[in-house]
């Protein structure tokens, strides 16, 4: 590795030129060393004995070998330019994480597991890891896709109609404000069913964000983009559904965003107390056995699923909001 | 109320006492005292008068946005009860949608009133001159573009009559000028019934064919001058010049013109 670096170093060919031309053959070097890493980092695996016994260290061997040639390929294919560092960075970590875990055993065990002990659990309770997934995300869909559409009507009412407006605002400022976390025993008793109580709760935890910046939205429309509609004749439904609601859009989608990462904590803690299915309470669940490697492993899960829905929502944005100029990007 | 007559009878316009006040923290405000106003069809009268005298509100009058607390409006003789597409008003900005694109801006009377004309919305968009930019977003287009997206959202709806509240005010004064002819042209072409708000007394000497002078708020009317020039005009025409002196006395700036 350091030789292909140092030989492209010695390309350069008058030192007043250097800063321009180092910069483009390490670019081109990166892609290159992303694949070489992996594949020393599956040699250690394999080759260093472990310092302890410990599952699935031949199987980790293949899987970083696996990644190893797969990067290659993609050096080879060009496809590797942007990513390269972070393919590199990972190698590099994964290798030192193994190095120091399993083959000297630098920190105290279980608390602290080892990467094939984190393969390992994927090996041998993928299904039951799946099937959380599954529970927690069926609790979620109903919770939040319920409680956001809730929260939109009820800013669209608290925006829109005073007489709502008189008897909806109060409720909304005594209950609003209370974190849906505190009414949780209360809803275990009231509701029979845990899992409708778990989804009640959610809706509450998305709704509330939801509904005030729908209203907020529709409070700030410009007046005149009424009087436009209404002077060609527009009614209170047009008003409301193609002004109103496209003009408070990119306020409702900040509430959605609120929404979905409180329904998130809702989701776990309701699933850690009294829901008996998904993936807080398979994390209870490991943590009664102390069996930590899992715990890990959900968490992993719990994160990627987070975030892939967060990035749901803001694809969903970016698509409804084309016409804005510019936004975040996830 | 007629909704969509044939293509663009003119209405005729009549106000009969009209006086309106507006409520703020507990005091009454005067902002129309008893005007009576005429508009024959076809006609295109400019209301001229001093910024904030309430001519806009007496465009929004007639536009049936509001009702007067007094006197009466009507439309071809039946009163004004509430807006209608018959009766559209072009404001001094030019509100577009922004979640709309040109084209979708300029179809909103018909998706108002579950009418889908392609044809009539192509036409309104080659009439501005702005069918190469039907497809982009408000956003992108200059002040001028944007009044004349303005402009054939109204036309769109085949207007009887069409109510200008100085919609060039906010423009730079070139692209005003090129506005001015658009909406003289607009108006020769379609034949509606025009009704302008503005306080530039060229400008409504350059396109009304009668201008109704107020006082400053709340609005009485001052005058009535019918402008008998040319269809062709020159804002250096000494007719007209001489006329814009007898307007601008008439709104107390004798000695500094």
């Amino acid at each position: 590795m350091s030789q292909r670096l140092a030989s492209s170093v010695r390309f350069v060919p008058s030192p007043n030129a250097t800063t321009v031309r180092r910069a483009f053959p390490l670019a081109q070097t990166l892609p290159w060393l992303a694949g070489p890493v992996w594949l020393v980092a599956a040699l250690v695996t394999w080759r260093v004995p472990d310092a302890d016994d410990f599952p699935a260290t031949n199987d980790l061997a293949v899987l970083f070998a696996a990644v190893g040639v797969v990067l290659m390929v993609a050096a080879a294919g060009r496809r590797l330019s942007a990513r390269a560092p972070w393919a590199i960075a990972l190698g590099v970590g994964f290798g030192l994480w193994e190095v120091a875990q399993a083959k000297l055993l630098w920190l105290p065990r279980p608390f602290f597991g080892t990467p094939q002990d984190l393969l390992d659990v994927f090996q041998s309770d993928w299904r039951k890891l799946g099937d959380s997934l599954l529970h927690s995300l069926a609790l979620l869909a109903t919770g939040y896709l319920g409680g956001a559409t809730l929260g939109i009507a009820v800013g669209a009412g608290l925006g829109r109609s005073p007489r709502f407006r008189y008897w909806v605002r109060p409720i909304m400022r005594l209950v609003g404000p209370l974190p849906p976390v505190a009414l949780l025993p209360l809803a275990f008793v009231l509701i029979p069913s845990s899992r409708v109580a778990g989804d009640a709760l959610m809706a509450l935890a998305a709704g509330f964000p939801v509904a005030v910046l729908t209203w907020s939205g529709i409070a700030a429309v410009d007046p005149a983009y009424y009087d436009v509609a209404r002077t060609m004749g527009a009614k209170q439904r047009f008003l409301l559904f193609h002004v109103a609601l496209p003009a408070a859009t990119p306020q409702i989608f900040v509430g959605l965003f609120m929404g979905l990462g409180a329904s998130f904590s809702m989701l776990v803690v309701a699933e850690m107390l009294g829901v008996k299915s998904g993936l807080g309470f398979y994390l209870q669940w490991a943590q009664g056995w102390a069996a930590y490697p899992n715990m890990y492993a959900a968490l992993l899960v719990m994160s990627l699923m987070c975030s892939a829905l967060m990035t749901v929502l803001f694809k969903l944005r970016d698509h409804l909001l084309n016409w804005q100029k510019d936004g975040l990007k996830w | 109320m007629v909704i969509s007559p044939s293509r663009t009878t003119p209405l005729a316009l009549r106000l009969e006492h009209v006086s309106h006040a507006f409520h703020s923290d507990g005091a009454v405000v005067p902002v129309i005292d008893n005007v009576s106003l005429q508009a024959a069809p076809g006609e295109f009268v400019a209301l001229l008068g001093p910024s904030g005298c309430g001519k806009s509100t007496l465009l929004r009058l007639i536009a049936g946005l509001e009702a007067p607390k007094e006197g009466a409006i009507y439309g071809d003789d039946s009163p004004v009860t509430g807006p209608g597409p018959d009766r559209i008003i072009m404001f001094q900005d030019p509100t577009l949608y922004p979640w709309r694109r040109v084209r979708g801006n300029v179809a909103l009377g018909h998706d108002i009133n579950g009418r889908a004309d392609d044809e009539a919305v192509t036409t309104a968009l080659k009439l501005v001159d702005l069918l190469d930019f039907e497809r982009a977003w408000p956003h992108q287009l200059s002040g001028g573009m944007a009044q004349r997206v303005a402009l054939a959202r109204a036309l769109v709806n085949d207007p009887r009559l069409l109510l200008l509240d100085e919609p060039l005010g906010k423009l730079d004064s070139l692209t005003r000028l090129t506005m001015q002819t658009e909406i003289l042209r607009v108006w020769r072409e379609k034949q509606f019934t025009a009704l302008m708000v503005t306080h530039d007394v060229e400008e409504a000497l350059l396109l009304a064919t009668r201008i109704v002078v107020f006082s400053p708020r709340p609005a009485r009317v001052l005058a009535d001058i019918p402008v008998s020039l040319p269809e062709r005009r020159h804002r250096d025409d000494p007719k007209l010049l001489s006329l814009r002196k007898d307007i601008l006395a008439q709104l107390g700036h004798r000695e500094d013109w």
